[in-house]
């Protein structure tokens, strides 16, 4: 499915990915862990295009994705969602979905001018599963400036689905949220992936990852420190070295997250 | 008593007058706030691509005979191409954070289509052909020019389109998205480079509707307005509130109504004086635009 082969990232001297070897299985949902700066956020940039590799390869269903820009690679089916939210403010909960519809499979539907100008039936029908998923089928006409936290966290994962990723990449999403929105946001995943969805999940927050994940490699210094299921990974020597070792102030370059 | 009504009435018809004419400034402020909220920079090339456009539906007009009303709509799909053209040519690979860079190669855009119009037409101002300017309605003491009235009628028919398109279509959306988060809008699938292209064309057909519309109440085409109306757009578009449509209908209006009132009182060589003094009185007291501190387009 992804295939990441001697991935690197360079920001001036500082070495944010250091030939990072990954491979995500169709279908799996997998966890991506490591002390702060140690290249996560880095990884999800990369593989969707926001940032150009210094080094390496990413493939993506065989396919080589070098040098595509972003909007290409969504369209090959790689969606994300954001650590800080980007929701479009200004435009309302049902628009922000409506927008975020670029998959292959609606640009083929609909002639261009049908597809910018006006919905159809089949859009709204659509849309409405969406904010269904997200648990905002009563807002549909707020605007997304003006939802709650925890509310638009779940419009972020929406329109993410709303692209009909075949591999969605979650960056931090649990980050800020309480034990009852997590419980909610596992369910969610795995609902997606339930769809056929293959999940790649950055995250801090243990509960989610070792709750929801069946794979997991963490990361140190750009690089892969360990690998395996969450049991094994949480028994790892050198993965409690890393998270024990992180505690001490580690200088985070400019630009290193997104 | 009498001397006093006079007064009013004339005051009132001139401001009118200046209100329909305010319309085609309103344009012109609109497709610059339109550029400005989706790129964050100033197309200078804007108005004179405007009246590039117009120039082009005169040559429609002269040439090939074409109907008044088609004049308009040549001059709107020519000002929207030229639009693309200074897009590509002046934005579209310039690196986004430069925001001096593209300033600049839109200041030679606009020097070079002035420099086109003046040599096609050796500088010398053409008849424009104007519509229902035998028309003059009589309202109490008031008369309105039939050519005026067209005039502001178009361009309240091309607002209301592009509001529409901007706020309720999917493309008017997308541009949105961009000019609110253009990083989410990019791994949302939408392509920035396209839809700033179509910013710009829409902003384009606006301006050449309005160009055509400047001509057709001025009666003539001159390179000799392009400088002027780039400053009346760029006034308006200030004082509205940089990137702010709403904003620029409103300061359109008001740029209009306004120097009529002081065409009236001091004179056509003191006017374009009295409208810069309106400008830095805004940026003094309301630097943020008439409607507050809209630094985006919405």
């Amino acid at each position: 499915m992804l295939e990441l082969r001697g991935l690197s990232k360079h920001f001036g001297g500082v070495k944010a990915l250091d030939g990072l070897d990954l491979t995500v299985d169709e279908g799996e949902i997998f966890g991506l862990i490591g002390p702060n700066g140690s290249g996560k956020s880095t990884t999800i940039n990369v593989i969707c295009g926001v940032y150009g590799q210094t080094a390496g390869t990413v493939r993506f269903r065989g396919e080589l994705m070098d040098g595509q820009p972003p909007h290409r690679r969504l369209r090959a089916g790689i969606a994300r969602t954001f650590q800080n939210i980007r929701l479009f403010p200004n435009l309302t909960v049902w628009q922000n979905l409506w927008v975020a519809q670029n998959s292959h499979q609606d640009i083929a539907r609909q002639g261009f001018l049908p597809r910018w100008l006006g919905t159809t039936r089949q859009t709204r029908k659509e849309i409405a599963g969406l904010l269904e998923l997200a648990d905002l089928g009563h807002k549909g006409d707020d605007l997304a400036a003006n939802l709650a936290f925890g509310e638009q966290r779940r419009l972020e994962f929406a329109r993410a689905a709303a692209a009909r990723p075949k591999l969605l990449l979650l960056d931090e999403p649990a980050a800020g949220m309480s034990r009852v929105e997590i419980d909610d946001l596992s369910r969610r995943i795995r609902r997606v992936r339930e769809s056929g969805v293959t999940v790649l999940l950055v995250e801090h927050v243990m509960e989610l990852v070792m709750g929801v994940t069946e794979r997991i490699a963490v990361l140190n210094f750009g690089n892969r420190i360990a690998f395996g299921t969450p049991s094994e990974v949480q028994h790892n020597q050198a993965v409690q070295e890393a998270y024990l070792g992180s505690s001490s102030p580690e200088p985070r370059p400019a630009g290193r997250k997104s | 008593m009498g001397d006093f009504w006079f007064e009013f009435v004339d005051i009132t018809q001139i401001v009118g007058d200046g209100l329909l004419f305010g319309a085609t400034y309103a344009l012109i402020g609109i497709g610059f706030s339109l550029i400005f909220g989706a790129m964050g920079k100033l197309n200078m090339t804007y108005a004179a691509a405007s009246l590039a456009g117009a120039y082009v539906g005169l040559a429609a007009f002269t040439f090939v005979d074409a109907p008044a009303l088609a004049v308009f709509l040549v001059s709107a799909l020519a000002s929207g191409l030229i639009g693309f053209v200074v897009y590509v040519a002046c934005f579209r690979f310039i690196p986004i954070n430069n925001h001096l860079a593209a300033l600049m190669a839109s200041v030679g855009a606009l020097f070079f289509v002035d420099e086109i119009i003046i040599h096609t037409t050796d500088g010398s101002p053409l008849t424009f052909p104007a519509m229902f300017d035998y028309v003059m309605l009589e309202l109490g003491p008031y008369g309105v020019r039939g050519d005026l009235l067209f005039v502001f009628a178009v361009c309240i028919i091309s607002t209301v389109g592009l509001l529409y398109v901007l706020y309720r279509s999917r493309l008017g959306l997308a541009t949105r998205a961009v000019s609110q988060q253009d990083v989410a809008a990019r791994l949302c699938g939408i392509d920035v480079h396209r839809t700033n292209a179509v910013t710009f064309v829409l902003a384009g057909l606006l301006g050449g509707i309005a160009g055509a519309m400047t001509a057709a109440a001025v009666g003539v085409l001159s390179p000799l307005i392009t400088i002027p109306l780039t400053v009346k757009g760029l006034i308006v578009t200030v004082i509205g509130g940089l990137g702010s449509i709403p904003g620029a209908i409103a300061a359109g209006l008001l740029v209009g109504g306004l120097e009529n009132v002081f065409l009236y009182f001091r004179g056509v060589n003191e006017r374009d004086m009295y409208v810069l003094l309106l400008l830095f009185v805004f940026l003094v007291f309301r630097p943020h635009g008439i409607f507050g501190s809209a630094i985006n387009r919405d």
